[in-house]
């Protein structure tokens, strides 16, 4: 770790302009992760086109501080509404919602927020050591071991989301099929175009996305607009965890924060998956199991640990590799091209202060997290219960604008429009979203490194089997993509038996 | 059929039409010169294992329909006036700023007061709070966006 360089970073934060867009950032992050229906990717994705003329140190301190705040936000609609703020915060709502119904919402909502810190705490340290020497090591992949990895992720990223393998697949490569229009990364020519000149330029990730995330959680978020949230009496008792909550937690605390760090590297699987390892296996080691989904303060510490240690762990792959570990990464990987910075292993060479710039924003903005939580979620609780009818038209203007501001055509508008309705149907049907965008992201580097590769090879495939890393990712690939068939044949026999 | 299983079968589909579509624009891009592979078989390969998933998801569907009584059905359906409404009004707002009838403030005041209105089923009480709301977003946004973020808007 270049700790030089972390102050450096971090003393570039604490001046006012960037420490006041950290504060905004962790800020509307909690806000938007404490309104049910809109998440931290609609947050980060619709303040994109706003960083256009920023600084990229500034901007990135933004948008990681706004990260970081949207995963913690989305515990108190788990807790007080029973319903997750982000995904993220699901398995918050099993055990968060049952302590706060039965008087105890202070207690519950100050240890998903402590858990929260301690959470990004550990991920941070994790992020801090490892990212370098990992980049590092990655520089010495060639086009066939990137192939390979960006495959294995896109399986993995599959296998692990809701709904089938198959649905995930369906995704994730329907987003990189929608990728490829425009020009050709080998040849610089034109292709899959339609004779139509607005496709020379390929469609943008930024107006994709809108539509992707939140256009279609506003659509989705109409249908169920005549719902009215039960409220909860609010009061701040019991906020703080005492020495006694950290001696009885402690443990349960490490072992979740280190699985959602963990997690939070494997490329594109998130914070829910995060959350849900980590519940699982607080659950398997309590003494009381019983009292997991009846107000168990575990589960909540649990859960929460997890989701925001994701956080760091997600930015690590991003760093050292240039693959996003979430879909909020797969927008910031977009961010840093937007600025001109090429993500990857050689980050740390070209642009050694945006690195650390963001390292330092991701600790920050935790610390900030927490003091604003704890402080003043009395007050975030409240925007539980704003209109919806008022709220989704005003996100679809901000929408309209965020997607037009890109290039100031409405072509790009429109192209929002259109994936909001395909990404609307895509969910009607259970087919997740993740997969789609961080497909959209990768499928030019997959395709550029496998056609460079097999330039060097005159058209030889035969080193993805014979090099060491390549057949790993491979063989993980495979091997990912098997398991859910062979494990669901496994289980059908087993229920033939008995 | 329920209705996940209805829209399992009909999105399936549509992806289906969407990789046909890339194929049959792919099937005419010329083989590589200076490099082995050409433009083509990426696409032809993704286009080809996504129709191969879909037609997975519509034979897994068709083979094991599940049949829910009304009840569940009913409770399956959302009530789609909503969706409709902010659907219908968004595409109409972004026509109007496609073919810029209007100032984008006074465009957006205008979508917003209607589809907040809608939205509240044309409560009399509701028409104020949307009329403020409509009128404060429309022109704050208008000035926020070009004079202190200085990005264009479509007006």
């Amino acid at each position: 770790m270049d700790i030089e360089l972390l102050f450096a970073a971090a003393g570039q934060i604490l001046n006012p302009w960037p420490f006041f867009l950290l504060f905004i950032g962790t800020s509307l992050g909690i806000l938007v992760g404490a309104i049910p229906g809109m998440t931290g990717a609609m947050l980060i994705a619709l303040t994109l086109p706003l960083t256009f003329y920023m600084d990229p140190f500034n901007a990135i301190v933004l948008l990681v501080a706004m990260y970081v705040g949207a995963i913690s936000g989305g515990l108190i609609t788990a807790t007080l509404l029973r319903m997750p703020g982000t995904p993220a915060a699901v398995m918050t709502t099993f055990d968060g919602y049952p302590m706060a119904r039965s008087g105890k919402p202070g207690r519950a909502l100050g240890l998903g927020i402590t858990a929260s810190f301690i959470g990004g705490l550990i991920a941070w340290i994790t992020l801090a050591t490892i990212t370098k020497p990992l980049s590092i090591f990655a520089t010495k992949f060639g086009p066939f071991e990137y192939f390979t990895l960006i495959m294995m992720a896109m399986v993995l990223i599959a296998s692990v989301s809701e709904g089938s393998l198959a649905k995930g697949l369906i995704s994730g490569l329907l987003g990189m099929l929608i990728s490829m229009p425009g020009v050709d990364p080998a040849t610089g020519m034109p292709r899959l175009t339609f004779d139509w000149y607005m496709l020379n330029g390929g469609l943008k990730l930024l107006p994709v996305l809108i539509g992707v995330f939140a256009v279609s959680q506003i659509i989705k978020d109409a249908l169920d607009i005549g719902q009215v949230p039960e409220r909860i009496a609010m009061s701040s008792k019991g906020m703080l965890m005492s020495a006694k909550d950290f001696m009885a937690q402690g443990v349960n605390l490490i072992r979740s924060s280190l699985i959602g760090t963990w997690v939070g590297i494997l490329p594109g699987i998130g914070a829910s998956i995060g959350s849900v390892i980590a519940y699982t296996a607080a659950k398997n080691m309590s003494k009381t199991p019983e009292k997991f989904g009846t107000g168990s303060e575990e589960g909540i510490v649990a859960s929460e640990a997890a989701n925001n240690a994701t956080v760091g762990g997600a930015l690590i792959p991003l760093i050292a590799m240039g693959i996003p570990g979430s879909v909020i990464d797969a927008i910031l990987i977009g961010a840093l091209m937007i600025h001109s910075i090429q993500p990857g292993p050689t980050l740390f060479l070209t642009n050694a202060d945006i690195v650390w710039g963001m390292i330092a924003a991701c600790l920050l903005a935790n610390v900030l997290m927490w003091l604003l939580m704890t402080s003043s979620v009395k007050y975030i609780a409240g925007l539980m219960y704003l209109p919806r009818s008022f709220v989704l038209p005003i996100v679809m203007v901000f929408c309209v604008i965020g997607s037009f501001a890109l290039n100031n055509t409405m072509f790009d508008v429109w192209v929002m429009l259109i994936f909001g309705v395909m990404g609307f149907l895509m969910e009607c049907a259970k087919i997740p979203l993740g997969p789609f965008v961080i497909g959209f992201v990768l499928a030019p580097l997959a395709e550029e490194k496998l056609r460079s590769g097999l330039m060097m090879t005159a058209g030889d495939f035969s080193p993805i089997f014979t090099r060491p890393l390549p057949l790993f990712f491979t063989i993980l690939a495979v091997i990912l993509l098997l398991w859910p068939i062979v494990g669901d044949w496994m289980r059908k026999r087993r229920a033939s038996q008995k | 059929m329920n209705l996940l299983q209805r829209f399992e079968v009909w999105v399936s589909l549509l992806v289906i039409l969407i990789c046909l579509v890339f194929l049959w624009e792919s099937w005419d891009l010329p083989p590589g010169s200076f490099e082995p592979l050409g433009s083509g078989p990426v696409p032809q390969a993704t286009a080809f294992i996504v129709i191969f998933c879909a037609g997975l998801v519509i034979f897994k569907a068709l083979r094991k329909p599940v049949q829910l009584s009304e009840d569940e059905e009913a409770k399956e359906r959302p009530s789609i006036s909503a969706g409709l409404i902010i659907s219908f009004a968004t595409v109409i707002y972004t026509l109007m700023l496609h073919f810029r009838l209007m100032p984008f403030a006074w465009m957006t005041t205008l979508f917003l007061i209607i589809t907040i209105w809608s939205l509240e089923k044309f409560e009399k009480k509701k028409i104020l709070p949307a009329l403020i709301t409509a009128i404060v977003i429309g022109f704050a946004s208008e000035y926020l966006f070009t004079e202190v973020f200085i990005v264009d808007l479509p007006t």
